[in-house]
């Protein structure tokens, strides 16, 4: 048994900007090492990331150190184990279900997709990450949520004060002041939506879970719906985005795509080549040995499923590279365990099957000229900041 | 040791033998069966490992199971099972479990 090795070299800096070469490196020489800047242990192969997830007895999702229950102000279901995790989580997951996917959301999404990729201009080049990655996110989360009143704009931003909140490991005080001032907005939405919600139910989350038998508390209901928005317009946004580059850079598997009509399979490729989830934290409950190493109890550990999702044991030598055509195997960008991803069909159907055909029907000579000018980032949450992108 | 036959939509069949303290969804996965996805690793989480089982040695579904099923992508039926949720024993030897039809 080993303890655990240092890494006092690499920084978050060098992770938010290409953490890929670093991780290939630690999933071969340290799969289990101390990052000396973060205190916490990463854990970079497959079969550790997984087994991880799935043993929360042994790995706690429930940890007060984070920044998480500031930016939220509260204490949310991410962060929760157990019955009480899945009574929140539950309380909302039928608005996520496919019969509700199919019944409720996939025509709207068709709707709304057609709206946002019918306002782009042939023949120009536009930023499709602001211009329709974000925004087309925004919206139909709005309605999956029961927010239509909430602008584009306004989704965009609280999403991401909540995303930088929660990652505030470094507890700067000013991020905290944009999430409360992000917290104050929502919560004077809530409020005043909650008659319409109890006069016209529908299907949507805060609907579901205001008028269920047994409701949880309406503390946990704002949470829940601040999750979803935190995890739900970067996430989609980054995924798309992702794919769309991946294609483009590819023209050999561009043409076999449009020719196959394998969306499906791009879109799965795309959230493997770049989890746009990268990391997980756990809290050690026991000590325990994660491969050979020995982690004591009380130690914070990082699951790096953007690692796991290019491991040699699981992609051979070719994880680094996207190919929507590659032999399939399970990635892990949707998690594992009770935490696994609430949201993974609702992207599988609104991404996989309606944005991605949809878009490259209408633009199916779509060129990004010069690659080079992507810029990519992000250690938590990764995808392109921009995607400067010829339409034709 | 138990028997567990796996009936694909199509009625095409594959018999394996089980280990008692699996579950039918980790018997399905180390045996590549065909529809059983499983991906949330067994923690009635996704739905990904819905199965359709007409036999009363498995017992009923939990409440939670129940609320999961709710969720499935496929048809869900008065047989409707979540395959992480049922324990080989020797006592199962014999089961037949059908795979759902995928939703396109």
């Amino acid at each position: 048994m080993l303890d655990v090795p240092l890494n006092e070299a690499v920084t978050l800096a060098d992770l938010t900007r290409d953490p890929y070469p670093i991780y290939k490196r630690m999933r071969a020489e340290t799969p289990v090492v101390r990052m000396a800047q973060t205190g916490r242990i990463l854990v970079t192969r497959a079969e550790h990331t997984k087994w991880i997830k799935e043993n929360p007895e042994i790995f706690s999702s429930d940890d007060p150190t984070t920044p998480m229950k500031p930016a939220f102000q509260a204490h949310t279901l991410m962060r929760k184990d157990g019955a009480e995790h899945r009574a929140e989580r539950m309380a909302m997951q039928p608005s996520f279900s496919p019969k509700v996917i199919r019944s409720d959301w996939a025509d709207l999404y068709a709707r709304l997709a057609d709206e946002y990729v019918s306002r782009l201009p042939r023949g120009e080049t536009v930023d499709l990450f602001t211009d329709l990655c974000a925004p087309v996110a925004a919206r139909i989360l709005a309605h999956m949520l029961g927010l239509e009143e909430a602008r584009d704009e306004e989704m965009i931003r609280w999403s991401q004060a909540l995303i930088d909140g929660a990652g505030n490991f470094g507890y700067d005080p000013k991020l905290f002041e944009i999430s409360d001032q992000a917290n104050a907005e929502m919560n004077a939405l809530f409020e005043r939506i909650i008659p319409r919600h109890k006069s016209e139910p529908n299907n949507s989350a805060f609907s579901v879970m205001l008028n269920a038998r047994n409701p949880i508390p309406l503390s946990q209901m704002y949470a829940n719906v601040k999750i979803a928005i935190g995890g739900g317009i970067n996430e989609p946004r980054d995924a798309l985005a992702t794919i769309v580059y991946g294609l483009l850079t590819n023209p050999d598997q561009f043409e076999e795509v449009k020719r196959q009509e394998c969306w499906d399979d791009a879109f799965e490729e795309g959230v493997r080549w770049v989890a746009p989830i990268q990391v997980s934290g756990r809290r050690v409950t026991q000590d325990v040995e994660i491969g050979d190493v020995a982690v004591a109890k009380d130690e914070r550990v990082l699951t790096i499923q953007a690692s796991a999702n290019r491991d040699e044991a699981v992609y051979g030598d070719t994880g680094e590279d996207f190919n929507v055509f590659r032999k399939k195997h399970p990635h892990q960008s949707f998690g594992s365990g009770p935490h696994h991803c609430a949201g993974a069909q609702v992207a599988r159907r609104t991404l996989g099957q309606i944005m991605l055909p949809l878009l490259f029907d209408r633009f199916p000579n779509m060129t990004l000229e010069d690659p080079s000018k992507v810029v990519w980032s992000g250690f938590g949450f990764r995808g392109p900041l921009n995607l400067p992108v010829t339409l034709n | 040791m138990a028997k567990i036959t796996f009936v694909q939509p199509g009625g095409a069949s594959q018999t394996v033998e089980a280990r008692e303290g699996d579950s039918i969804m980790q018997t399905a996965l180390a045996h590549s069966i065909d529809g059983i996805f499983a991906e949330c690793g067994g923690a009635m989480m996704c739905a990904t490992c819905h199965c359709y089982i007409d036999d009363d040695r498995t017992g009923a579904a939990s409440e939670g199971e129940q609320d999961m099923l709710e969720c499935a992508e496929d048809e869900v039926r008065d047989t409707s099972r979540l395959s992480c949720q049922i324990t080989v024993t020797e006592g199962l030897d014999g089961l037949i479990v059908h795979l759902p039809v995928p939703v396109e």
